[in-house]
């Protein structure tokens, strides 16, 4: 397979599942809101943009995060190459570019998903009708890969795209509400849960985890999205799964590695697997989530020094 | 009562009060009666209510939308993604008249072909007074760097599309333009078929209309054969300029229907006169190329030097024979709008039979007295570019403001050679779908079928792509200038 198709194909996967999870981060932030009072807006929005990474550019065009800027800045803005709708047109120019090495089937859901928003933009649809249509766009993704994509290396660079980006944003959907973690009790009263609630909703947890525990209690949502070995927007579910194609496409065994993005990928995946929640709140989560998101970034880098960018001796 | 019911129903009908007027119509005959050939889908069309019709073209254009078959016009300096319009109703050609274009479009590519051996080889033509050694040497696409090169079973055009138009007043398929470079509108040829296909899965029951499908079959068994290395299956690719060129939906569909690689320059890499292509587990030699970058940008080190797209080192890993290009370099000697003129002479002397199909009259702005009569006559003639193709640097003269015609006369003063003229062709048209009115109008279309050659002989897929003027009146058929397409019918007879 070509460096540059691979190097597509990742991106696609990654791309998408951007755009699906910033989606959930807003919508969970904006129910949250509804049953606010208004003076707490600027509290709420500004750490959602924060963790983005993206803040330093919102304020350079912004003056105050609020519902409406914040919808604006990571829905649609151009200017910024995160937002949801720039997610969805650069996974479609992938696309685009690969689209003989991809199903038809696939090429013309992200098409159509892009026509979608843009047509969405020009309605002037609600918050909740966009993250709506992102987050079923995302599902109808996984669901058309899985059934229409050979299961060969091009399928596990989309795969190591989404789950690794997926890891990355798990992380980040907790470390927008950390502090809540550790300032409030630590278990709540139903009446006081409505955030945690919120956040099992927005990543589809919410029902596993009822079974799993019965109240809510913050550090039992953490265990639930970093530690646990079942669901599939946990850390360490992820990682796992991007061992698995990592190896898949250099023919390595299980337990060893044949480049630094196993060797990486590895390392932390042992320590989800092998750490307590804890242990991690001992350690200070905030740091921890900070540490795994740049843990996430290296895995990247050297996914793309091994397969995509390597240098050729003429 | 059943007054108020008739009436109704020609209200409904598409074809009410269609007109073919006084051009040649490709369908329907003088006395309003459908051709005989074209009969079977007329009736089917004309007993069709218009909102069904209107469904099923809408349905029609969002399969297109969905696929994302879209082009590239770069008028507005950013490069905008268009749909290339369809419209629903065929052109349909008999039997007997397509057997004619046929053996004449083969005749014309295995002279072309001839010609190219001849000027990078031996040039017999030029030393026997053929054609001027002026005219040769000062086309913008004659390559010195092919002089005394053999190529892969002496092979020059691979794939050519040469466009035919139909003169009104006699009724003659002629030539119109040579395509010998790398020219695109295949891909349209089949995805209007599997269109036209869905829409109307009756016609085709009825009408026995010729398959296409196997065009990319064809072209994949052709590169294969050119392969230097032997007994080792052939690693073959499409090199495209990339995503922004106005036909990178066509590579895609092709490098797909042919199950080969579609590559980029960036993905490819030349060391020791050997070409590889970078894939994740290292380099892969790569032994064809079927090319859809012109010959300036092919290599850097060879051509232009500013260019993004090509493959450094590739001209050597040519010369060396490790590597096989489809088509050629330099073929662009073959279809320069000047050097068209000579075609038929071209057929005469290295074929010994006289042209089957005939080339639209000519004037060589290179000629002092053809210049002058062009100069006297710009309102009435259509001038060319020679070297450009995509209806780009076109003059119609009838239609042109003052200005412009001023302006083109200022050009052909300047640089002669540059331009040819060729009197205003009535094309003839075929009916097609017009929102305004929700009925048929006439337009006008041109054809470009494509051909294959293989060394031996010359394959065509029945029909090829029609063009058509979709504004009134239009003679322009070009994609970038507003133009549409329509699927064209080979039928397996001649009704």
């Amino acid at each position: 397979m070509l460096s540059r198709i691979a190097d597509s194909l990742f991106w696609i996967g990654r791309y998408m599942e951007r755009a699906d999870n910033t989606a959930r981060i807003l919508d969970v932030n904006y129910h949250m809101l509804l049953e606010q009072p208004p003076d707490t807006y600027k509290l709420r929005w500004d750490p959602l943009i924060a963790v983005t990474g993206e803040r330093s550019r919102f304020y350079q065009t912004h003056e105050e995060a609020s519902a409406q800027t914040a919808f604006e800045f990571l829905g649609y803005a151009e200017e910024n190459p995160n937002s949801i709708a720039q997610c969805i047109v650069q996974a479609r120019e992938n696309a685009r570019t690969i689209r003989d090495r991809i199903s038809r089937e696939l090429w013309e859901d992200i098409n159509t998903l892009y026509h979608k928003i843009l047509k969405l933009r020009e309605e002037q649809q609600s918050l909740s009708r966009f993250c709506e249509v992102i987050r079923r766009g995302g599902h109808r993704f996984h669901g058309v890969c899985d059934a229409t994509l050979a299961r060969d290396e091009g399928w596990h660079f989309v795969q190591a795209g989404c789950v690794l980006e997926r890891a990355e944003m798990t992380a980040r959907i907790l470390d927008v509400h950390y502090h809540q973690l550790l300032e409030g009790p630590t278990i709540l009263s139903e009446a006081r849960s409505h955030l945690w609630v919120a956040v099992l909703k927005s990543v589809a947890a919410y029902e596993f985890y009822r079974r799993q525990y019965s109240q809510i209690e913050p550090s039992k949502v953490a265990e639930l999205l970093l530690l646990d070995s079942r669901h599939p927007r946990s850390v360490r579910f992820n990682l796992a799964a991007l061992q698995t194609s990592l190896h898949a496409i250099s023919g390595s065994v299980p337990g060893t590695y044949s480049n630094e993005a196993e060797r990486l990928n590895g390392k932390l995946s042992e320590r989800l697997t092998y750490s307590s929640i804890d242990e991690i709140f001992d350690g200070g989560l905030h740091n921890f989530l900070t540490e795994l998101q740049e843990m996430c970034r290296n895995i990247g880098e050297e996914v793309t020094k091994s397969y995509f960018h390597y240098a050729v001796s003429a | 009562m059943s007054f108020a019911a008739t009436s109704n129903q020609s209200d409904q009908e598409l074809f009410a009060g269609y007109d073919p007027g006084s051009f040649y119509d490709e369908l329907i005959a003088p006395n309003g009666e459908p051709r005989p050939w074209a009969a079977a889908m007329y009736h089917q069309l004309a007993s069709m209510p218009r909102d069904v019709f209107e469904e099923r073209r809408q349905l029609a254009d969002l399969s297109y939308l969905v696929q994302g078959i879209t082009f590239t016009v770069y008028s507005d300096g950013r490069g905008t993604e268009r749909l290339f319009p369809f419209d629903l109703v065929p052109r349909i050609i008999p039997r007997s008249e397509w057997d004619t274009i046929e053996r004449g479009l083969a005749q014309r590519v295995m002279a072309l072909n001839l010609y190219l051996q001849d000027i990078y080889g031996q040039q017999r033509i030029l030393k026997d007074k053929i054609i001027p050694r002026n005219l040769v040497y000062s086309c913008k696409h004659f390559r010195r760097e092919m002089a005394g090169l053999s190529v892969p079973r002496d092979i020059y055009i691979h794939v050519s599309g040469i466009d035919l138009v139909r003169d009104s007043r006699t009724g003659q398929y002629l030539v119109l333009e040579d395509n010998a470079r790398s020219p695109s509108g295949i891909s349209y040829v089949l995805e209007n078929r599997l269109v036209m296909r869905r829409t109307f899965p009756r016609a085709f029951e009825v009408c026995e209309v010729l398959p296409v499908d196997h065009y990319p079959a064809e072209l994949a068994q052709i590169l294969r054969s050119l392969s230097p290395r032997t007994g080792e299956r052939p690693v073959i690719v499409l090199l495209t300029p990339g995503l922004y060129n106005s036909a990178y939906f066509e590579h895609c569909f092709l490098a797909q229907e042919m199950g080969i690689e579609l590559v980029e320059g960036r993905d490819l890499v030349v060391v020791d006169d050997v070409v590889y292509m970078k894939t994740i587990h290292g380099l892969t030699r790569v032994d064809v190329i079927y090319r859809r970058v012109d010959d300036d940008f092919l290599d850097p080190l060879a051509f232009r030097s500013d260019s993004m797209v090509g493959v450094a080192g590739l001209m050597n890993a040519y010369r060396a024979g490790n590597i096989a290009l489809a088509n050629a370099i330099g073929t662009g000697v073959a279809d320069d709008k000047a050097i068209y003129a000579y075609v038929p002479a071209f057929i005469k002397y290295y074929l010994g039979e006289d042209p089957i199909l005939h080339n639209v009259d000519t004037y060589l702005c290179s000629n002092p007295q053809h210049l002058s009569y062009v100069l006297d006559h710009l309102g009435e003639l259509v001038v060319k570019a020679v070297g450009e193709s995509g209806g780009y640097g076109m003059l119609m003269g009838p239609s042109a403001d003052r200005k412009t015609i001023e302006d083109f006369r200022e050009r052909l003063k300047a640089d002669p050679r540059n331009y040819i003229a060729q009197p205003v062709i009535p094309l003839s048209r075929v009916p097609s779908y017009d929102p305004s009115i929700g009925g048929m109008s006439a337009r006008h279309v041109d054809l470009r079928p494509y051909c294959l050659y293989d060394g031996e002989k010359v394959t065509i897929v029945p029909g090829g792509l029609t063009r058509v003027a979709l504004q009134r009146g239009s003679l322009v058929v070009n994609s970038s200038q507003g133009g549409g397409s329509k699927d064209t019918w080979v039928l397996r007879g001649d009704e």
